[in-house]
């Protein structure tokens, strides 16, 4: 028996599968531990531990240790000369007119900073050496008048060469054999050295806020009878077991959306969409990512708090448009909707609990794509007049009826969701006519139709078990490992040679990083290339399989990225423009089975339960029928047709057709007439 | 034909949006580092009119000059005279231009022969030839500090893409490479917003983008002198001093009146210095658009789209034959120097009006640090932007060790630095931990960076200020640190001064401080945790 669990900010989501049955489960989360609501969820589902043969495992431990500043103490070693590189970061100003800007305030003070005389140069040399004998008595000093809770090491060209930050390790593990120690050219063997540093020291953080909570989790799991395995997801989509993570808690920085994403992904089944882009519309925000082939796209680096992290992580683009978001008017009549969001509490104004601003899901309510029932299975009492007040008020300043403003409000949400998927899929170069949508989280499959039409998007598809897709998404996980290195060569044919070598020694380290911790690498990932033209300072990733790389020649490397470099550009330079490779990525896994799917072949007679709702679009009504996932069969039903899922409501407007797929999916698809 | 709310507020958006992925690829494929570390450079989409409705929030400076140097062009090639594959460049100062590194290239965007808009990208190049290579400190002229692009049309396949105009710009730089990669980096940024403004017009139709783009424009005014409205009416007096004219030490007044009637505000610069000698000259369109970007940071919410209508509540008078509207000719490179006063100035006088809003003045300078190396037969050009502190503010310290308000350079990574410039090693860079005015919020703090030299006859060229007269504080608040510039050569130092040309040999360590911002408040109001907190990490204040 296999079982994800993934705590979220306000549910704590499970899914388990025996290899015929699946069974979800839903609690709220616990967020001072959110392993309690880990065991709760185990005992809603009525699960028994000792039967469990693999637990995977999803938190937000190390996202909120960073958002709540709660990480350990970190001390943090330098190069002399460099003890302000946090403090002066880029130099750059995020928001140009605002006086009063304040940068991003980093997790390690200037007190706990300390330079080390040592130095490398940008060709790997040493200038300085680094003298054991002193370093040892300046960190015996440091550590005996303070008390730290691990240790970051970063240092000038440290990607060229790592024998200082090496050796600095060595001296501390000497002395305090428990201290947890993290290398820049462990977490980030990659140039610019803030960004580098921001990433280790975010790294050493996390780092004992992870280990502890994993370590804690792992032991109460046994107490209680767990003896299978333990795993953790990582922000790279993949998982890794959960001792790993306790040495390198800052991959699982971003593992939340990252389940998500493919839980989207595995979630529907080998159906003939490997192109997807998943659409987590929640409360406050949403995710977008891009899938193709399906291969969830990775970013190089991403930021949390304003810091930058430079670790492989799901490429999500997230914007304020949520269910709660705020619609309003600025000082010069233009109407908004978010980023500020009304949240769970005060909430929408139609929840009753004192909000007075109207938000998006007001607007639904309004316009009728939210029913009184589709609130927690009619469960949870909704106040439709409520709702009609708030938003009476802004459609008088527009002087339209409220049913019209109710759809605007609902249209300007959905144009910030639209430029977000741009922004996944025009901006890196990828038509988003050619993908599929994969709509989750509470509003994602009500807004996910008009979405795809403004970008001309023809299907839709709604996985089983949305409502608890990210928990999906960590049974559903391989375990993955990416390891990269900065490695600057010119491309010739005397450095084919060295850019082979680099590739295999790499895969090898990744191989048997995976091997000693018992994991079979059996799947095969992309290499991935980080190219330009000489001169440029920002790379572009080029993919390549295995065997590519078997064959790989000058040709196929300059053609792979002239093309990869037009994608994104909209030009390439001519043949014979000096090309470099800049760092080599590569990653192994070992593949994870699917899940088994009942499927419902035989609709119900819909006919007989049909009911009808009235729906305003565009300042037209329009009979809506509304059924359940269960109604559904393969034959098309038209829209507009609004379906009550599990914890979501799916909404098929007119001009769109909907059934079920041989996966259990909900497939919605634009009518060709 | 109506656009509806909701298609105007979607329209909006994906302008703003499609101006922003121009930045982010014009940065991404650039050459210099100047630009793609840097990010000396901005994007914007102009309406077929030529009006500018949406910009990429990258440099304040550049983006108030699209407007002007486009006129410039259409002066000579009107509108209607324009076609498809054509291109405008523009660099010069006595056109609508800043300073000649920043280059101005248009690209007219049409769709079914008919034009709907114009894309437009500026990027400060590495070297544009002159009197010395990427600055000329010396400079007497506009001609000693580079070759001039006046406002022409050309057309990308015949006078680019190895064309005559492609051979000229080649010709007459030093480092050919990195110049042609960063124009075609322009000219692929602006071929990415063409795409998008067409894929809009197929979308709503040219006619509806058009309406919209018109409403974009009254909307930004309208939010304008909807802010202009709340500051009480009055005239109000401002003044601020550069330290020198570059040739005397003699200070260089910059005055200001600024007269806010109803929802109307007038800048005017009667009494400010004649023009000077030596390049701190600042254009007409730098002075205008230093005023406006002060105007919109005191008096506006940092959310309104900053376009054409945004200038139409604000009228601005500059002196012609002053240092902030000099003559033809003179040379302008140092221009945000004079510019910034116009900053601390109009600051100053809007204090007076709505003292909440303000904040101390700080470092406001852009220090050039540029360093260049002669090799056999070709050049290596390094050339960075350094601000300071940030003047404090009524709620926040001055933030620390940050470009200042005109620009919003990155620095360059030392890494990256020490990769494509050989001759030299970055020995130090760090915080100038007692360089900030002290206050109930202190200002920010200036920093140094110290190179050691690493062969013979490397140059040494910069402009700045601030050496003499720091930065005041405000109600109470002390000073700012001053800048300084030295070279440590064997034991002796030899002091620089802040615009010079200076020849460094192996072994010398050049050290350039950039100095903090004023503080905001008496000192004794400072709440204990920022005092502990500042002791704690080793900061003091300017003069404790």
């Amino acid at each position: 028996m296999r079982v994800g669990i993934e705590v979220g900010g306000t549910f704590t989501d499970l899914v388990m599968s025996d290899g015929k049955n699946i069974k979800t489960a839903k609690v709220p989360s616990t967020p001072i531990s959110p392993d309690k609501g880990a065991m709760l969820a185990i005992e809603a589902a009525g699960l028994r531990l000792e039967k469990i043969s693999e637990l995977i495992h999803g938190s937000t431990v190390a996202t909120n240790a960073v958002l709540e500043r709660k990480g350990g103490r970190v001390c943090f070693f330098v190069t002399r000369g460099t003890r302000d590189l946090l403090l002066i970061q880029r130099h750059d100003r995020r928001a140009i007119y605002d006086l009063q800007y304040q940068k991003p305030k980093p997790v390690v003070p200037r007190h706990d900073t300390y330079e080390i005389d040592e130095r490398i140069a940008a060709d790997g040399n040493i200038v300085t050496d680094l003298d054991t004998k002193v370093t040892s008595t300046l960190v015996r000093n440091i550590f005996d008048k303070e008390n730290f809770d691990s240790v970051a090491i970063c240092f000038l060209h440290s990607y060229l060469n790592p024998i200082h930050e090496r050796a600095l390790s060595n001296i501390i593990s000497a002395l305090y054999p428990e201290m947890p120690i993290t290398c820049s050219c462990d977490v980030a063997r990659e140039f610019r050295e803030y960004e580098r540093a921001s990433t280790t020291t975010l790294a050493a953080y996390v780092q004992p806020v992870v280990a502890g909570y994993i370590t804690r989790f792992s032991e109460e799991l046994q107490e209680k009878g767990f003896q299978g395995k333990f795993s953790i997801m990582q922000s790279n989509g993949g998982r890794m077991p959960a001792a790993a993570i306790t040495k390198n808690a800052i991959t699982s920085l971003f593992s939340g959306p990252a389940a998500g994403v493919v839980g989207a992904l595995r979630g529907k089944g080998k159906t003939s969409y490997p192109d997807i882009i998943t659409l987590d519309m929640g409360g406050t925000s949403t995710d977008v990512a891009l899938v193709s082939n399906d291969h969830a796209e990775l970013a190089p680096m991403t930021t949390i708090d304003g810091l930058p992290v430079k670790t492989p992580v799901v490429d999500i683009v997230t914007v304020g448009a949520g269910g709660g978001s705020i619609a309003w008017v600025d000082d010069g009549g233009l109407l908004r909707v978010g980023p500020q969001s009304a949240g769970a509490t005060p909430g929408p104004a139609c929840y009753a609990r004192g909000g007075k601003l109207p938000t998006v899901t007001d607007a639904h309510l309004v316009r009728g794509t939210l029913q009184a029932d589709s609130f927690l299975g009619g469960k949870m009492p909704v106040d439709l007049a409520a709702a009609s007040n708030v938003i009476e008020e802004i459609a008088k300043k527009f002087n339209v009826e409220l049913p019209e403003m109710a759809d605007n409000i609902i249209r300007v949400a959905e144009a910030n969701i639209v430029r977000a998927i741009q922004q996944v899929s025009t901006e890196r170069g990828s038509d988003p006519r050619e993908f599929a949508l994969v709509p989750y989280g509470g509003a994602g499959p009500l807004h996910a139709a008009r979405v795809a039409e403004d970008l001309n998007i023809d299907t839709i598809v709604i996985p089983p078990n949305a409502g608890v897709l990210s928990a999906s998404g960590l049974l559903l996980s391989d375990y993955v490992h990416y390891r990269s290195q900065t490695k600057r060569l010119l491309l010739n044919e005397p450095n084919l040679t060295k850019i082979k070598s680099g590739i295999s020694s790499l895969t090898k380290e990744a191989k048997d990083y995976l091997i000693k911790l018992g994991i079979k690498p059996n799947r095969e990932i992309e290499t991935s290339l980080e190219m330009r033209y000489v001169g440029q300072a920002f790379e572009v990733p080029v993919k390549f399989t295995e065997a590519d790389v078997r064959n790989i020649s000058l040709a196929l490397l300059q053609k792979r990225f002239a093309d990869a470099h037009h994608k994104i550009f909209e030009f390439s330079k001519p043949e014979g423009d000096p090309v470099e490779i800049i760092s080599i990525r590569v990653g192994v896994a070992e593949k994870t089975p699917g899940l088994t799917v009942q499927l419902n072949k035989e609709g119900r007679n819909i006919d007989q339960k049909i009911t009808k709702v009235n729906i305003v679009e565009k300042g037209i009504p329009s009979e809506t029928t509304t059924l359940s996932r269960t109604d559904l069969s393969e034959g098309a039903i038209p829209g507009p047709v609004l379906i009550q899922d599990e914890n979501s409501t799916v909404y098929a407007p007119f001009g769109w057709q909907v059934r079920l797929d041989e996966y259990n999916n909900i497939v919605l698809e634009r009518g060709t007439e | 034909m109506i656009v509806t709310p909701v298609d105007q507020a979607v329209i909006t958006r994906a302008l703003i949006a499609a101006a922003d992925e121009m930045g982010v690829k014009l940065i991404r494929s650039a050459h210099s580092p100047v630009v793609r570390e840097a990010q000396d450079c901005s994007a914007a989409i102009l309406d077929k009119f030529g009006r500018v409705v949406a910009q990429a929030e990258l440099i304040p400076i550049q983006l108030g000059s699209i407007t002007h140097t486009f006129k410039a062009c259409l002066e000579y090639h009107p509108l209607d005279t324009l076609s498809d594959g054509d291109f405008l460049i523009n660099n010069d100062p006595y056109s609508g231009g800043q300073h000649l590194p920043d280059i101005f290239l248009f690209t007219p965007v049409f769709l079914k022969n008919e034009l709907i808009g114009v894309t437009a990208t500026v990027v400060h190049h590495i070297d544009l030839g002159g009197g010395a290579p990427g600055l000329n400190p010396d400079a007497g002229d506009v001609h000693e500090e580079g070759i001039t692009f006046p406002p022409s049309k050309y057309t990308i396949e015949k006078d680019w893409m190895g064309g005559p105009f492609e051979r000229l710009v080649r010709a007459n730089v030093r480092m050919p490479e990195a110049t042609i990669g960063d124009l075609n980096a322009q000219f692929a940024a602006n071929a990415v917003g063409a795409e998008r403004l067409r894929d809009l017009c197929r979308k709503f139709s040219s006619e509806r983008i058009s309406i919209a783009m018109n409403e974009m424009l009254d909307y930004s005014e309208r939010r304008i002198r909807t802010a202009i409205s709340k500051a009480p009416d009055g005239e109000y007096d401002g003044e601020a001093y550069l330290d020198d004219d570059g040739i005397s030490n003699i200070p260089v007044p910059i005055k200001v009146k600024i007269k806010i009637q109803g929802n109307a505000l007038d800048i005017d610069f009667e009494g400010t210095a004649e023009q000077v000698k030596s390049n701190m000259n600042s254009p007409f369109a730098s002075s205008v658009s230093s005023a406006i970007a002060c105007v919109k940071s005191v008096l506006t919410d940092p959310d309104i789209p900053f376009n054409e209508g945004a200038e139409r509540a604000i009228n601005v008078k500059v002196p012609y034959g002053s240092i902030l509207n000099p003559r033809p000719r003179a040379p302008v490179r140092a221009r945000l120097l004079p510019s910034y006063r116009v900053v601390n100035a109009v600051m100053k006088a809007l204090g007076e009006a709505v003292p909440e809003r303000v904040i101390a003045p700080g470092f406001d300078t852009t220090s050039v640090s540029c360093l260049s190396h002669k090799l056999a037969d070709d050049y290596n050009i390094y050339l960075e932007i350094f601000g300071g502190g940030f003047g404090a503010g009524p709620n926040y310290d001055g933030c620390d060790a940050v470009d200042s308000m005109l620009s919003n350079c990155s620095n360059i990574p030392i890494e990256s630095m020490e990769s494509d410039y050989p001759f030299f090693r970055v020995e130090d860079y760090s915080l100038r931990c007692s360089s900030g005015g002290n206050g109930k919020f202190r200002g920010g703090m200036g920093f140094q960076k110290i190179y050691k030299i690493l062969s013979d006859n490397v140059t040494f060229a910069t402009y700045g200020d601030r050496f003499r007269i720091a930065p005041e504080g405000v109600l109470g608040g002390g000073p700012g640190a001053q800048a300084e510039t030295f070279v440590e050569r064997g034991n002796q130092i030899i002091q620089l001064e802040s615009k010079q040309q200076f020849t460094l040999q192996k072994g010398d360590r050049l050290v350039v401080r950039t100095g903090g911002g004023g503080g905001y408040g008496v000192p004794s109001e400072r709440n204990t945790g920022l005092k502990d907190d500042d002791k704690l990490n080793g900061i003091s204040t300017n003069q404790d």
